[in-house]
């Protein structure tokens, strides 16, 4: 276990420093000059020299690359052309918005897809509609699911709120950013059932895609498991059909449902920028929104190394977590 | 699972109802008729030209006319353009954008599989070692800082999503040939003397074709809609251009009172990516019958 971890946390440095290289080179060979962009066009020549040896664009290219990388590891991911702060302090502001929507999307798509998987691995009654939702589910773009869910819950049936996170004014800040969890550590539970009225529909709308692909691997191993020796054991010895896949076929067929999850998390990092903008959520992708139009791409790096960065986190963990449920796995 | 049956015992089996609702001829049909959606939608979206009733950039009427209204069997936009047209146009240019970055991930791809699976030893593992790197990272957003290095517009997009989307190829048709250099015909191979290209052409790269055939098949509906994500994020053809995401997102203000003037190119998505996955499956029933 010991040499597992130390082989899966050296693999995932080494993917977040070639991660960090693939942003220097794109910044480096991006036709937008920092320089400019920072004095605008009007600049003195002295002056842009003068920018350029203060930013360190007049040294060597594998020295630039070193001081980025010096700066990445002291938290420094330079600074935004558009608000002139450091993009690590706007981000710090934008990321419990994008946690909470990517959390709650998640929980969401991994309940939702071993729903899918139980019910039409035990063939329950009606699940014949889940192998319909499989297939519109997989082809919806969440940015439409968005749309449909405000017509629907907000126009229509005015059940739940269309944009923001919450529509309490004095909200809690903190300790976490998290608004359902601040209101419970405030003991305002109106604060979080607010905010989990605000979550519910562009949780789901993100959660859709992942849930159908999560839920096809889990279906297609307990499937197989199910028909294994040690489960006709199970079954010979009288447990009902529903305790033999929790007890037994679970833990064996969690595997690849769990690395499933982890690559969808890549997914659904997409699917909350996008549908962050549906929703007006006060997020990273109102960011990476206000960043794109103004080719803004020292913001859109830093969103680029912070959400590569809690990608690799998340497999790594996935990873852990497989060799845990299943001890015989050694790579 | 290849490994043989134990005695049936008939009650200690899982109670499964196997439906034989389709006979074998039948389901063969209707997999060939799924798969050559394929060739249909292409040929529509070469059509849309002729078919398309107006001209998708020209104001032609009142704006934001209800589907049917005036004319316009689907309403109009906030500045009257045909919204039809506009999808049939966007449609279009979905639909060649998804197969110009399948064929590129699978031409690159299938290149670089091809050399690392052939050649094996320390260029394998380099070539793997970078395909992995790729692959341990989250493709859309790294197309996002591709596009936004590289600036918006319509061939930048391509050219980002097919960066990302190679490496998943080099590793199924590295995988694929494999496979089949241990195989007796390409030992069979090595032994008359065939050089080294010839192996890799003649006896290694025709195995590997179905199965990249049917990834590829199923990655059209991932590629419209991952590609509708960045031009609802903006990283699409600048603004008069029809494009399904980007009209959505930018009609989003309508969405309260006419909402169809987002809905529809949302629709328009789903209904694309919904040809491409259920002519995907065709593909795949007719080439790996279980």
């Amino acid at each position: 276990m010991i040499a597992l971890l130390g082989k899966r946390l050296a693999a995932a440095i080494v993917i977040v420093f070639v991660l960090a290289l693939v942003v220097f080179y794109l910044q480096h060979i991006s036709p937008l000059d920092p320089v400019h962009a920072m004095l605008g066009a009007n600049a003195s020549a002295s002056a842009i020299a003068q920018q350029k040896h203060a930013l360190g664009l007049d040294r060597p290219i594998v020295s630039q690359f070193f001081h980025y990388i010096g700066g990445l590891l002291h938290g420094d991911l330079g600074t935004s052309y558009r608000t002139r702060r450091a993009v690590s302090t706007d981000l710090g502001k934008f990321v419990p918005a994008t946690a909470e929507l990517a959390l709650t999307g998640l929980v969401i798509a991994v309940a939702l897809g071993a729903i899918f998987a139980f019910a039409t691995t035990l063939r329950w009654r009606g699940s014949g509609i889940f192998r319909f939702i499989l297939l519109v589910g997989s082809s919806t773009p969440a940015f439409l699911l968005g749309i449909l869910g405000i017509l629907l819950f907000y126009r229509n049936l005015n059940w739940l709120p269309a944009t923001g996170r919450t529509s309490i004014d004095n909200a809690p800040s903190g300790p976490t950013g998290l608004l359902m969890l601040d209101g419970l550590l405030h003991a305002r539970p109106n604060v979080t059932w607010d905010a989990f009225q605000h979550l519910l529909l562009p949780a789901t709308a993100i959660a859709l895609g992942p849930a159908v692909a999560i839920g096809r691997v889990l279906r297609s191993s307990l499937v197989t498991d199910q028909r294994s020796d040690y489960a006709r054991t199970a079954r010979a010895k009288g447990l009902g059909e529903l305790r033999i896949l929790w007890k037994h076929v679970l833990r064996n067929g969690i595997g690849a449902a769990l690395s499933m999850t982890g690559l969808q998390v890549g997914l659904m990092f997409a699917g909350v920028l996008v549908i962050e903008q549906v929703f007006s959520w006060p997020g990273i992708g109102q960011y990476v929104a206000q960043s794109i139009p103004v080719a803004d791409f020292p913001a859109i790096a830093g969103v680029t190394l912070l959400l590569g960065v809690t990608y690799v986190v998340i497999n790594t963990v996935v990873d852990l977590l497989q060799a845990w449920a299943d001890p015989r796995i050694k790579l | 699972m290849a490994v043989a049956e134990p005695i049936r015992l008939e009650a200690v089996r899982p109670r499964f109802r196997k439906p034989k609702l389709l006979s074998r001829q039948l389901s063969r049909k209707l997999n060939i008729a799924a798969a050559s959606l394929f060739v249909i939608m292409t040929l529509i979206a070469l059509l849309v030209p002729v078919i398309s009733p107006h001209d998708p950039l020209t104001l032609i009427g009142a704006p934001l006319l209800a589907p049917g209204k005036g004319g316009f069997l689907l309403g109009s936009d906030s500045i009257g353009r045909d919204v039809l047209s506009r999808v049939l146009y966007g449609a279009r240019a979905s639909w060649f954008a998804a197969l110009a970055v399948v064929a590129i991930g699978v031409i690159v791809g299938g290149v670089v599989g091809l050399i690392a699976g052939a050649t094996g030893g320390w260029v394998d593992n380099v070539l793997m070692r970078i395909t992995d790197g790729f692959l341990a990272l989250p493709a859309p957003v790294l197309a996002i800082a591709v596009v936004a290095a590289l600036g918006p517009g319509f061939m930048h997009t391509l050219i980002a999503v097919s960066i990302v989307w190679w490496p998943f190829y080099a590793r199924i048709v590295r995988g694929e040939i494999r496979n089949l250099a241990a195989r007796p015909h390409v030992e069979a191979a090595k032994l008359a003397r065939n050089g080294r290209f010839r192996i890799a052409f003649r006896h290694l790269l025709p195995g590997a074709i179905p199965a990249t055939l049917v990834t590829a098949s199923l990655d059209i509906g991932n590629l419209v809609l991952t590609l509708a994500g960045l031009s609802f994020l903006g990283l699409g053809q600048s603004a008069p251009a029809p494009e399904l995401g980007a009209d959505a997102a930018r009609n989003l203000t309508f969405l309260l009172q006419e909402w169809w003037v987002p809905v529809i190119p949302g629709i328009a998505v789903m209904v694309l990516a919904l040809i491409g996955n259920i002519a995907g499956d065709g593909v795949r029933n007719l080439m790996e019958p279980e």
